[in-house]
C-alpha cells in the first residue's frame, strides 16, 4: 500500500507554504479557505511547481528531496491529477481523451479499445465515447475527466475543488458518483474544497488548511469535536469562544474576551488563554431564565434566525455570539422569536469542551 | 429612423475613405489587365520562369521559417517579464529595418567580403546572386513576423492542457506535438500562408543580396521593376499577375484558416 507523505515549504505570494502531511491510502479531504495554499500544494505534489526545500516520497518512491537533489518530473510521478477546470482536451473526442495516457505509453490499439471501453462502462458513459469535448454536460466533463486520469493507474490521485464548478443541481448527483468510484480505489487520494458541505459529505479524513500551513488533521468527527481554530470551528458550525482560564477563590474559572464567565469540564486545562466549544444542538433556549439554574448561560439579541428543513438554526449575540440549533417544533414551542428579540441560551458545562491555546 | 450622431458620421465617413484608398489601385491594375492579357503573359518563358523563382523561393524559405521560427515562438510564449521583452525586441529589429538596408547587411554579413562569407566561401558556398541569396532574404525578412504573430497563437493556449497532458505522462516533447500543436493548428496554417504571401512580394532586400538576374534571382516583383522601365504594359500584367496570387493566397487563409469555429 502506498502513502504519500510530505514536508514541503515554498514561498507564495503572500505567506509561505509550509506543509508536513502524510495521506493513506483513501480519502483524504483537504479543507480551507480560499487562498490558503490548497492549490499550490496539489501543484508542488504533482511537481509542476518546484518547492523551495523538502521531500515528497509515495510509497518506496522519492519524488522529490531538496537534500539528495532528486526530483522527477510530473510525467514520472504517477499522479493523476483533476484539475479545476479539468483541462480535457478540446481537439479529441471522449475515447481519445481517455486513451491519450494509454497511446503515451505505447499501448497497442486493440488493449488500449479495451481499457477505455472498461472505463465508459465502468463510469456509466458509453453513450458518449465519439461525442466531441465541447457537447459534453458538466458533469459528464467531470467523469470524462477522472477516467481519463484513472486510465493511467495513478499511484496517487490529487482532484482540486471537483464539483465547484458543477451547477447545484449536478453537484449533489456527481459528488454521490464521487464518493462510491473514489472509495473503491486503494491509492490515497487527496480532495481539495472550500466546502465544508463536502467534507460532511466524504465525512473522511480532513486536513485543514490555513495561511499555507496544516493546523488540523484528523477525522471528520474529531474536527467536529475539538475544531483546532475558530476558522475550523466556524466552519463545521460549532461555537468557538476564545477567552481565558484563570485561579478564582481556588477554584477554575473561564472568562470569555466578551467578558462573560463559563463553567466547564477544567481537568485538562490549566491556566491561560483557552477556548470553549459547544455544539449548536446543545444550547437550549428559553424565554424566561430557568430557577436555580447552575448553568451557563447567555441573555442574547437574535440576530438571525435560519429555517433548516425541520431545523431551526438560530445566531444569537450579548458579549459573545453563540449560534443555537433546535427543532422545528421547539422553535415553535417558544413562540416562533424573530431577529430583535431577546432569548435565554443556556447549556450545561459539561457539554461544553475547553482547551488551552497558544496565540 | 434614428438619425445617426456625427460620430458615427465621422467613422463611417473615415472608413469609406480608407476603403476606397485601397480599393480603387487594386481596381485600377486589374482593370488594366484581361484573362486573354494574363494567358498572354504566362506564355513568355521568361515570366515563367520568374514565376517559377518566385513560388520555389517562398516555398523553399517556408520549412525554413517553420524550422527556426516555431521552436522560437513557442519559446517566447512560455517566456515571462524582462527576458521576453528583450527577445521580442530583437525580433523587432529586422521589422524596423528598411528592406533595402536589410538587403545591404545581409550582403554585409554572407557576401563574398561579408563577416562569415569568407568562410562560407571555403566551403564552397557562395551565397549572393543565387537562388539561395533569395531563400535566405526572405527568411531574414519574414521569420520575424511569423514568430510575432505565431507567439500569439501559442499564448492564446492555455497551459492547463500541457500540464494535464504531462500529468497523464507526457513528455515535454510530446505534450507539445499531440497536444499544444494540434490545438493551433488552423492559426499555423494560416500562418503558413501569411508566410507564403509576404515572401512572394519581397522587393528590395531581394535586388541588393541576390541581384536582379534572369532565369536565377529575378523574381515577379524584380521583373516588374525591369519591365516598368522598357515596357510598363508588361510591368502592369506582371504587378495583376502577383496581385492575383496574393488574393488566392488571401481567399485560402480566410477559407481554412481559423474561423468561428474555433471557440
Amino acid at each position: 500500500m502506498s502513502e504519500l507523505s510530505c514536508r514541503l515549504r515554498a514561498p507564495l505570494a503572500h505567506f509561505e507554504l509550509d506543509v508536513k502531511l502524510s495521506v493513506p491510502p483513501g480519502i483524504t479531504v483537504l479543507l480551507g479557505p480560499n487562498g490558503a495554499g490548497k492549490s499550490s500544494l496539489l501543484r508542488l505534489l504533482a511537481g509542476l511547481h518546484r518547492p523551495a526545500t523538502g521531500r515528497i516520497s509515495l510509497g518506496e518512491r522519492t519524488l522529490y528531496d531538496a537534500e539528495s537533489g532528486s526530483d522527477l518530473p510530473p510525467e514520472q510521478r504517477q499522479i493523476g491529477m483533476m484539475f479545476q477546470q479539468l483541462a480535457l482536451f478540446p481537439h479529441l473526442d471522449v475515447s481519445a481523451n481517455i486513451g491519450f495516457g494509454l497511446k503515451l505509453r505505447g499501448m497497442r490499439r486493440a488493449e488500449r479499445q479495451q481499457r477505455i471501453a472498461g472505463l465508459l462502462e465502468r463510469f456509466g458513459i458509453v453513450h458518449l465515447a465519439a461525442r466531441s469535448i465541447a457537447r459534453l454536460s458538466g458533469g459528464e466533463q467531470q467523469k470524462v475527466a477522472l477516467a481519463r486520469t484513472l486510465a493511467t493507474d495513478p499511484q496517487l490521485l490529487l482532484l482540486d475543488e471537483p464539483t465547484a464548478a458543477l451547477d447545484p443541481s449536478a453537484r449533489g448527483e456527481i459528488r454521490l458518483w464521487l464518493r462510491t468510484v473514489l472509495t473503491e480505489l486503494q491509492i490515497p487520494s487527496l480532495l481539495v474544497t472550500h466546502d465544508v458541505e463536502e467534507v460532511a459529505y466524504f465525512r473522511k479524513m480532513v486536513a485543514v488548511m490555513e495561511q499555507g500551513q496544516i493546523v488540523q488533521h484528523g477525522s471528520f468527527h474529531q474536527l467536529l469535536r475539538a475544531p483546532a481554530s475558530e476558522f475550523i470551528a466556524r466552519f463545521v458550525g460549532v461555537n468557538y469562544i476564545p477567552g481565558e482560564v484563570s485561579h478564582v477563590e481556588g477554584k477554575r474559572l473561564f472568562r470569555s474576551k466578551g467578558g462573560l464567565s463559563f463553567l466547564a469540564p477544567f481537568e485538562q486545562v490549566a491556566p491561560g488563554p483557552a477556548c470553549l466549544t459547544v455544539y449548536p444542538w446543545d444550547i437550549a433556549l428559553y424565554r424566561e431564565l430557568p430557577e436555580g439554574s447552575p448553568r451557563n448561560h447567555l441573555h442574547g439579541e437574535i440576530l438571525d434566525v435560519v429555517l433548516l428543513g425541520d431545523r431551526v438554526r438560530m445566531t444569537l449575540a450579548r458579549e459573545d455570539k453563540l449560534v443555537a440549533e433546535l427543532s422545528s417544533r421547539g422553535y415553535e414551542a417558544l413562540g416562533e422569536p424573530q431577529p430583535g428579540e431577546f432569548l435565554w441560551a443556556v447549556f450545561k458545562a459539561r457539554e461544553s469542551r475547553i482547551e488551552n491555546f497558544q496565540e | 429612423m434614428k438619425r445617426p450622431r456625427p460620430f458615427t458620421l465621422l467613422l463611417l465617413g473615415c472608413g469609406a475613405l480608407l476603403g476606397g484608398l485601397i480599393l480603387l489601385p487594386l481596381l485600377a491594375l486589374l482593370l488594366k489587365s484581361s484573362p486573354s492579357g494574363l494567358l498572354q503573359l504566362l506564355g513568355s518563358a521568361e515570366v515563367r520562369l520568374a514565376l517559377w523563382i518566385t513560388l520555389l523561393s517562398s516555398l523553399c524559405a517556408l520549412p525554413l521559417i517553420f524550422l527556426l521560427g516555431l521552436p522560437a515562438a513557442y519559446g517566447l510564449a512560455r517566456c515571462r517579464g524582462k527576458l521576453r521583452r528583450s527577445l521580442e525586441i530583437v525580433l523587432e529589429l529586422p521589422m524596423v529595418m528598411p528592406p533595402v538596408v536589410a538587403g545591404l547587411a545581409l550582403l554585409l554579413a554572407f557576401g563574398r567580403r561579408g563577416l562569415v562569407g569568407e568562410l562560407l566561401d571555403n566551403f564552397g558556398l557562395r551565397l549572393p546572386f543565387t537562388l539561395s541569396a533569395v531563400v535566405l532574404a526572405i527568411l531574414f525578412v519574414v521569420t520575424p513576423y511569423f514568430v510575432r504573430r505565431t507567439t500569439l497563437l501559442f499564448d492564446g493556449i492555455e497551459r492547463k492542457y500541457e500540464e494535464a497532458a504531462m500529468l497523464l505522462g507526457a513528455s515535454p516533447w510530446q505534450s507539445f506535438w499531440h497536444v499544444t500543436l494540434p490545438l493551433v493548428r488552423r492559426g499555423l496554417f494560416a500562418e503558413a500562408i501569411m508566410a507564403l504571401a509576404q515572401g512572394i512580394g519581397l522587393f528590395g532586400v531581394v535586388i541588393i543580396f541576390a541581384g536582379n538576374l534572369p532565369g536565377r534571382t529575378q523574381t515577379l516583383s524584380l521583373a516588374i521593376y525591369s519591365a516598368f522601365e522598357s515596357d510598363p504594359q508588361l510591368a502592369f500584367g506582371l504587378g495583376s499577375l502577383l496581385l492575383l496570387i496574393s488574393l488566392l493566397l488571401l481567399a485560402a487563409v480566410r477559407l481554412l484558416g481559423p474561423g468561428e469555429e474555433r471557440a
